[in-house]
């Protein structure tokens, strides 16, 4: 009896497991396939869940309007794979999905570092790749596949620096000592670097702090002990990793540092900074970041709030967004799926209007010979009363910048 | 001066939750020999569950550290039932490298069955200690962290009294120095298994529960910890629980003063090195007896 009831048991389970596991709905033979590689687990799980919102809702829009009309209507259908906590994960998550079948073309993957290594694999295979992520270094090795559409770190330095000065000069209060606080991943550490090298010296500002570790960050108390006795007129902050970030914050808020913070990127602005530390800490707090929600996509952000239940849109999900129409818009152009002519297509395209193009700022996407979008310029997202604003450039600004007290 | 006592004292008082996270662990391996991958992992499900007790109920969470003994308790002992006792005893040598597996295992699912269902998102529990501090002299003391220091004391000197004062923590010992003459006095060599594992679970989810009031809660949390609890277990003599304890401060204290010394990107880097130089001088750690000698 025993072997029978064991086998019994075994087929049972095998049916359970069986009717449980999910298989992915077969497409049609003529459906698009573009790939998302994104961390959706480990240390930054979080952004890349927010970039597979974005990418649904834009997949979705496009295929409930007849999807691409050059290729008779073919479906969008995305391909996620999980680039994990490692470049190495993001690597062979790139390589797998990008062999198991024929994609045309690809997103990712969020992290600078992982980025750099993604794009090697798309470049290889010769499928093209839109990146979000701001290192200069991903289009300045001569691929022809890979396509940023955010400013560099570099260029966000350079702007966030003189948008930080200008104010000072305003307010009467000039900038004459800066700190340089954040983790060592690669658009951080690409955004330091001018500020160190020449940007500071050449304003004639002292860069008094300069403290970069490698996540995780055990405890902030020294840095923030550094700042409170040095007090700086600036922090620029680059703190990725969500503890690290929440650590240094509660920390200023608890030995009183009322330097003002200028972050990079869109981390700094993401729902859950409300719960954890509380909106009183964030209030003022600015960040450079590649898009944010401007003025005129108020029906975008309504739709998204209500189909995510996210509390607002940030940068992640709107970029992914626009890059999924970009895709869409490129497959238009070249009326092939081919990987090969949708590239061709991205290299031309010349795009003013539509979901693409009012993604981001200025609206307008046309790429140079290295692929970086022409004229990208960064926004300034400021939190405002437990929600982050655009509030410069003021054209496109949702809410009028609040000055430091 | 001042600063060097401020970091000092920053330094016992991250020490602190160190220690306490690994005492859990020094007990699972000085009582079963097992080395727990997934401790981790239940000290980020004790977040959880403290997080949960403060949304649902607005329990303080450090009471909810507290009632989160008990669940873990339960939970410890039946996966040591369920699973860790189908691996322990019999040839020491397949063994180890059984439980091994099993329990790095039992950390992927962990870590990712949470993700699945938790979701990604970082959660904290907001509370008002977090971001305020005691002002010893020119010393700031953050009072979570304190508290949380304070609360582990506290449970170290119960687990000590637990262990040398009473019956069952005298049994738990004998098993652990001597399990085939533990088991021809009559002592459940099986059950005091589960009751080490139970416990050594029920510290940790206690020292992710205490790590809640300051630190954001989300799937990965462990991955911060988990290689620093090891290096605090060998430290201080592997199963040695007051070694452990001294090895989680030690480890604290290291972290904070190499930041007089060395940039911040080298953080870890004192640990390390503090490590290397205990393993060459006193390969038994801290307070590790020698066993074996070659």
């Amino acid at each position: 009896m025993r072997p029978l009831a064991r086998m019994l048991a075994v087929t049972l389970v095998l049916l359970l497991a069986g009717g449980s596991v999910y298989v992915p709905p077969a497409p049609a033979a003529d459906d698009v396939k573009i790939a998302l590689v994104a961390p959706l687990s480990g240390r930054w799980a979080r952004q890349g869940q927010l970039k597979k919102m974005g990418a649904d809702m834009a997949i979705e829009e496009i295929n409930a309007q007849g999807g691409i009309k050059a290729l008779g209507g073919a479906k969008l259908v995305l391909r996620e794979a999980d680039a994990g906590d490692s470049v190495e994960k993001a690597v062979s998550a790139a390589q797998r999905v990008l062999t198991r079948e024929k994609i045309s073309a690809g997103i990712g993957s969020w992290l600078s570092s992982f980025t750099l290594g993604v794009t090697e694999v798309a470049e290889r295979l010769q499928v093209p790749w839109l990146s979000l992520s701001y290192a200069d270094s991903i289009t300045e090795r001569g691929f022809k596949y890979t396509f940023q559409t955010s400013p560099v770190s570099s260029l966000q330095a350079e702007q966030a620096l003189e948008l930080v000065t200008e104010l000072a000069k305003k307010n009467n209060r000039p900038i004459k000592k800066a700190a340089i606080v954040g983790d060592n991943t690669a658009a951080s550490m690409f955004f330091y670097k001018p500020l160190r090298e020449k940007l500071l010296a050449a304003k004639g500002i002292e860069l008094v702090v300069d403290d970069v570790w490698t996540p995780p960050l055990a405890d902030a108390t020294a840095i923030v002990q550094k700042l409170r006795s040095a007090q700086p007129d600036i922090v620029f902050y680059g703190a990725t990793n969500f503890p690290d970030s929440i650590q240094v914050l509660q920390k200023v808020k608890e030995f009183g540092v009322k330097s003002p913070i200028q972050g990079v990127g869109a981390w700094l602005v993401t729902p859950e900074y409300v719960k954890t530390v509380g909106k009183e800490t964030l209030d003022n707090i600015q960040t450079v970041v590649a898009t944010h929600p401007m003025k005129g996509q108020e029906e975008l952000v309504k739709k998204f709030v209500q189909r995510t239940g996210e509390p607002f849109m940030t940068q992640d999900p709107l970029c992914t967004y626009g890059h999924v129409w970009l895709i869409k818009e490129a497959l238009e152009q070249a009326k092939s799926a081919d990987p090969k002519a949708i590239r061709d297509a991205l290299a031309k395209i010349d795009l003013q209007s539509g979901p693409a193009a009012s993604s981001f700022y200025p609206p307008r996407i046309k790429f140079d010979e290295r692929g970086r979008r022409i004229g990208a310029v960064p926004l300034i997202v400021q939190w405002q009363g437990g929600e982050p604003f655009t509030v410069v450039p003021t054209a496109v600004a949702t809410r009028p910048l609040a000055s430091h007290k | 001066m001042a600063e060097l006592v401020q970091y000092v004292a920053t330094g016992l008082l991250v020490g602190g939750v160190y220690a306490l996270m690994s005492i859990g662990l020094a007990l699972i391996f000085g009582v079963m020999r097992v080395v727990n991958f997934a401790q981790g992992d239940f000290m980020m499900l004790g977040m959880y569950l403290t997080y949960f007790y403060a949304i649902s109920g607005r329990v303080d969470p450090l009471l909810g550290a507290l009632l989160s003994i008990p669940p873990f308790f339960v939970l410890g002992w039946l996966v040591h039932r369920g699973i860790l006792a189908r691996v322990t005893g019999g040839d020491p040598a397949r063994q180890h490298d059984a439980q091994l597996i099993v329990t790095l295992g039992l950390s992927l699912i962990i870590t990712n069955a949470t993700t699945m269902i938790l979701t990604p998102t970082p959660r904290g529990i907001p509370t008002t200690y977090a971001t305020q501090a005691f002002a010893v002299g020119p010393v700031l003391l953050n009072q979570a962290r304190s508290y949380a220091f304070a609360m582990a004391l506290v449970l170290a000197a119960a687990v000590y009294l637990f262990l040398t004062r009473t019956d069952v923590g005298k049994a738990l010992r004998a098993a652990a120095d001597d399990p085939e003459a533990a088991g021809y006095q009559g002592i459940d060599v099986r059950a005091m298994h589960a009751l080490a594992f139970g416990a050594g679970i029920a510290l940790v989810a206690a020292a992710g529960g205490l790590l809640a009031t300051y630190y954001p809660i989300e799937p990965t949390v462990a991955g911060n910890f988990i290689v620093l609890m090891f290096v605090a277990v060998v430290l201080g003599g592997l199963g040695s629980i007051p070694g452990a304890f001294v090895g989680g401060l030690v480890i604290g204290l290291v972290q904070s003063l190499t930041l007089l010394v060395l940039p911040f990107q080298l953080q870890n880097t004192g640990v390390f090195i503090a490590f290397l130089l205990v393993l060459y001088l006193r390969p038994q750690g801290l307070f590790g007896r020698r066993l074996r000698a070659v």
